[in-house]
């Protein structure tokens, strides 16, 4: 297991690499021009090589991604202007006058926030009520559920939040609007903050676990084995628990860790609907503003999520289905 | 009584008290017992970060208020709501012996950063010259193009000083400029003349941690999340003719989105009570606002101080024919532009390119055209040109903007026979390619604010020939190059007699308008809703009808 394991972090390593040269290439073709912005409005072209130059955007692109590779490992001095990255440099925004990587990591808290409460919310919601579906299947509480998944799905993460900002806060009255506080400054306002948002965000999965869920549930129960343990004599719990349902995690778990990974590099929608500072409304405002070396941090930073938690996804396989073997 | 006007007059009232020493004026309300005093949290929300507040990179109209208004004083500033200047760190508005091409600044007795150390002539040289930096870019250009040795000067970070700016003691500033500059007392209100001390200077992270010799500083700066400022205790109402000061904090919250604000606001509940926008409200927000009295009420708008244009291509036939451009002009429905635009509560008519900021609320209208255009007239003056119909245009348009317009305005000509084509063109890349010799269309709809209420921050960079250059053309996208004219906007330069220049700069705007290089189409206004407990907001006219921080406050329940 863990050759397997080393394995796999080898090749998140290259597709990381990858990643970055392809993200890198796009943002050197695409017509913004970061030495322009910066330049400001009435930019003279002798002005503008002044400007590359002290940013250090005037090296060839080769040199500029080999400079940025070490100072991912080594930290590096930017342009001519002398300003200090210190490893792990991922860039330096202009636009907010800090290193990359200062950003990335202030703003992880509120979307991992965001991200682990909704996740614990849709997980709980979508599995229990998936599995309740698919044990009653046909029943009215199964097309009760299967309704409301099918609508919920249907409806726009932008929609959910914008009826919940409307119903609670403004009309209601029943919440303030959501202001962030991290989690050990104070705890009950952290999780006040992230109530809305959290719901909004688990809305939207859990619709999709449920119907994930009682697919899965269902097949499974229809299996020789599951007929076999009823036949044992088990107490119908532990069919449903200990043989049903961790059958049927395999497949949820597998696109949980897809659609947590994802999560952790920000909720762009939800974060803005909500004010929230995290990575999703730090991309958002990148892209406004052409903070390119921004953009490619998140981008990073999202790869390596994604890939992560595929890779402890693919290690929890064998904890649940002893069956797994890694090779 | 108007609103404004009434809350203009408890701003005045504010002022009054607090110059005599009193810490509290009333403002009571009827039916309520309410007063407004000093202090208290006013909120403001706001959709994304200030692109810079760093005074020598601070060039965005409202950020520039919020910057000289609360963080750091310039020279010379104006009045609250109003574009007449007064003197702010200066004694007066600056004295000139030589035309114009010297200008001699004293600054005022007790000012005082946010440490209590002392405000130095030395320190506003310093910030000058750092504007000029590469390192330290985006700033107002103006005192590179003034000074003498400006745009040779690459900043003071290698030891090199420019001579051009002296300070020979502590209070005394002086610049020497290229070029005789009547309208320098306006130009040093721009942030680039704002004392940064050389000690505090952080460079490129200065933009983070501006250091202050205005009323408040900063407490703390999240860039993108929030920015919380306090009071300076430094700072002396005694030497300050403008600034207020009212609320104990200002909360900046970035982050939001526009239209939650929109809605927080309008229901105005909690802590959104004592809230401003950052930002403006679009036609979207307004169709929400304008039907809702209570939310109407607390909707202050006013003109952004900004042209908007039709710039013909004057490289192209036949719009080299000034009789082509006036059919045009003629043809052109400005009422249907208008409502492309949003409404008169979105955009007023333009007749001239001064707005009437610049020529005492009045307006001038050359051409007499009706408002919903002269079709006969149009169709005349093209017979007469000689230019046979359909003719084919294309109008360059970005993506990012108001296509409404383009369709109004291709409507409008398509009646006398133009048939427009709208080229949409990406908004990144949108002034490149107008402003491009090369790749401009014949048409294109373009816009200017000026950076001051003077003239000389408008019709030169539109109309001054000289400025012409092959690729990367602002302002001058009709590529119009006319002797006269430059040699005419020399010769105001030269006029320090604010009166007398305002005068010539109007006359210069009808003289302009005879050859018609761009057609004004309107003047954009922008709207605010305040919070139900915001007390003294006011449009200012110089920044973007921005609300004036100068002089907002909070209502304090007792």
């Amino acid at each position: 297991m863990i050759v397997y394991a080393l394995r796999r972090l080898a090749a998140i390593a290259l597709i990381l690499l990858v990643i970055c040269a392809i993200t890198f290439a796009i943002f050197y073709l695409l017509p913004d021009d970061p030495a322009l912005d910066a330049c400001g409005k009435s930019c003279t072209t002798e002005r503008l090589a002044d400007v590359r130059h002290a940013m250090g955007l005037d090296q060839p692109v080769l040199a500029q991604f080999v400079s940025y590779l070490t100072g991912i490992f080594a930290g590096r001095t930017l342009g001519t202007s002398g300003l200090e990255c210190a490893a792990p440099c991922f860039g330096y925004s202009w636009q907010y006058a800090s290193p990359v990587w200062d950003l990335l990591l202030d703003r992880l808290g509120v979307s991992a926030s965001l991200a682990a409460g909704a996740a614990v919310l849709w997980l709980v919601v979508g599995v229990v009520l998936g599995i309740m579906a698919a044990l009653r299947k046909g029943s009215l509480l199964d097309r009760g559920i299967v309704l409301s998944a099918l609508a919920t799905t249907s409806a726009p993460v932008y929609l959910i939040a914008a009826l919940l900002i409307y119903f609670v806060i403004l009309q209601g009255e029943l919440l303030p609007f959501p202001d962030y506080q991290p989690v050990l400054d104070n705890p009950a306002a952290w999780a006040a903050s992230l109530l809305l948002p959290w719901i909004t965000l688990a809305a939207l999965y859990a619709a999709m676990y449920i119907r994930l869920t009682r697919a899965s549930m269902i097949e499974t129960m229809a299996e020789p084995y599951i007929r076999t343990a009823r036949a044992k004599g088990l107490p119908e719990r532990t069919v449903v628990v200990k043989h049903g349902l961790r059958s049927t995690m395999t497949p949820i778990l597998t696109i949980f860790g897809i659609d947590l990974g994802g999560l952790l590099a920000g909720a762009m929608i939800t974060e803005t609907m909500f004010g929230l500072p995290g990575l999703g409304k730090l991309t958002f405002d990148a892209i406004g503003k052409s903070d390119q070396p921004v953009v490619l941090g998140v981008t990073l930073l999202a790869a390596l999520f994604i890939t992560l938690a595929n890779l402890v996804v693919d290690l929890l396989y064998g904890v649940i289905d002893p069956r797994v073997r890694y090779t | 009584m108007s609103k404004k006007i009434g809350l203009l007059a408890i701003a005045v009232l504010l002022s009054a008290a607090a110059c005599g020493g009193g810490g509290k004026a009333a403002a009571p309300k009827s039916g309520a017992s309410s007063a407004v005093t000093k202090g208290g949290t006013l909120t403001v929300l706001a959709v994304s970060d200030f692109d810079h507040l760093d005074p020598a990179r601070n060039w965005t109209m409202p950020a520039i208020m919020f910057g000289t208004r609360l963080l750091y004083r310039t020279l010379v500033t104006f009045k609250a709501g109003s574009s007449e200047i007064v003197p702010d760190l200066a004694t007066d508005l600056g004295t000139s012996e030589d035309g114009g091409k010297t200008w001699k600044f004293t600054l005022k007795d007790g000012l005082k950063y946010e440490d209590g150390t002392p405000v130095k002539a030395a320190d506003i040289k310093h910030n000058v010259e750092r504007s000029m930096a590469p390192d330290i870019s985006g700033g107002p250009d103006y005192a590179q193009r003034l000074l003498v040795g400006g745009t040779e000067y690459k900043g003071p970070y290698g030891g090199r000083h420019l001579a051009s700016v002296e300070a020979p003691d502590d209070k005394t500033i002086i610049f020497r400029l290229k070029r005789a500059a009547g309208e320098f007392p306006y130009t040093v209100t721009l942030p680039t003349f704002s004392p940064v001390p050389e000690a505090k200077d952080t460079k490129v992270e200065y933009d983070n941690r501006p250091f202050s010799s205005g009323p408040y500083k900063i407490e703390g700066y999240e860039r993108g999340k929030e920015l919380v400022l306090t009071r300076n205790e430094h700072w002396d109402q005694g030497t300050d003719p403008v600034r207020l000061a009212l609320p104990d904090k200002i909360h900046v919250k970035q982050g939001q989105d526009k239209d939650t604000i929109t809605d927080r606001l309008i229901a105005s509940s909690g802590e959104d009570a004592t809230s401003v926008p950052w930002g403006s409200a679009g036609p979207q927000s307004l169709s929400k606002i304008l039907p809702n009295p209570q939310a109407k009420e607390r909707l202050f708008t006013g003109p952004t101080g900004c042209t908007s244009t039709l710039v013909f291509n004057l490289n192209k036939k036949p719009l080299d024919n000034p009789k082509v451009r006036q059919a045009i002009y003629s043809a052109i429905d400005k009422e249907s532009v208008q409502t492309a635009m949003g409404g008169p509560n979105m955009a007023d008519i333009a007749t001239a390119y001064l707005p009437p900021a610049m020529t005492d609320g009045t307006t001038q209208d050359v051409f007499q055209i009706p408002p919903t255009g002269d079709v006969a007239k149009a169709k005349a003056l093209l017979a007469e040109a000689g230019v046979a119909t359909p003719l084919k245009l294309k109008l360059t348009a970005s993506t990012g903007s108001s296509t409404p317009v383009e369709v109004s305005i291709q409507e409008s000509l398509k009646k006398i026979g133009i048939e427009v084509e709208i080229n949409p063109v990406d908004a990144s890349v949108y002034y490149d390619t107008i402003g491009d010799q090369g790749k401009a269309d014949e048409l294109a709809t373009y816009g200017w604010c000026p950076d001051y209420p003077n003239g000389s921050s408008f019709l030169p960079p539109l109309f001054d020939g000289r400025s012409v250059k092959q690729t990367g053309n602002s302002g001058n996208v009709a590529f119009f190059k006319d002797p006269a004219i430059d040699k005419k906007i020399d010769e105001i330069y030269a006029i320090t007699d604010p009166a007398a220049s305002k005068k010539a700069w109007r006359d210069l705007d009808a003289q302009i308008m005879q050859q018609l290089p761009q057609a004004p189409l309107y003047l954009e206004k922008r709207g605010y809703i305040t919070g139900k407990d915001v007390v003294g907001a006011v449009n200012h006219p110089v920044w973007a009808a921005q609300l004036d921080y100068a002089v907002i406050g909070v209502k304090k329940s007792s």
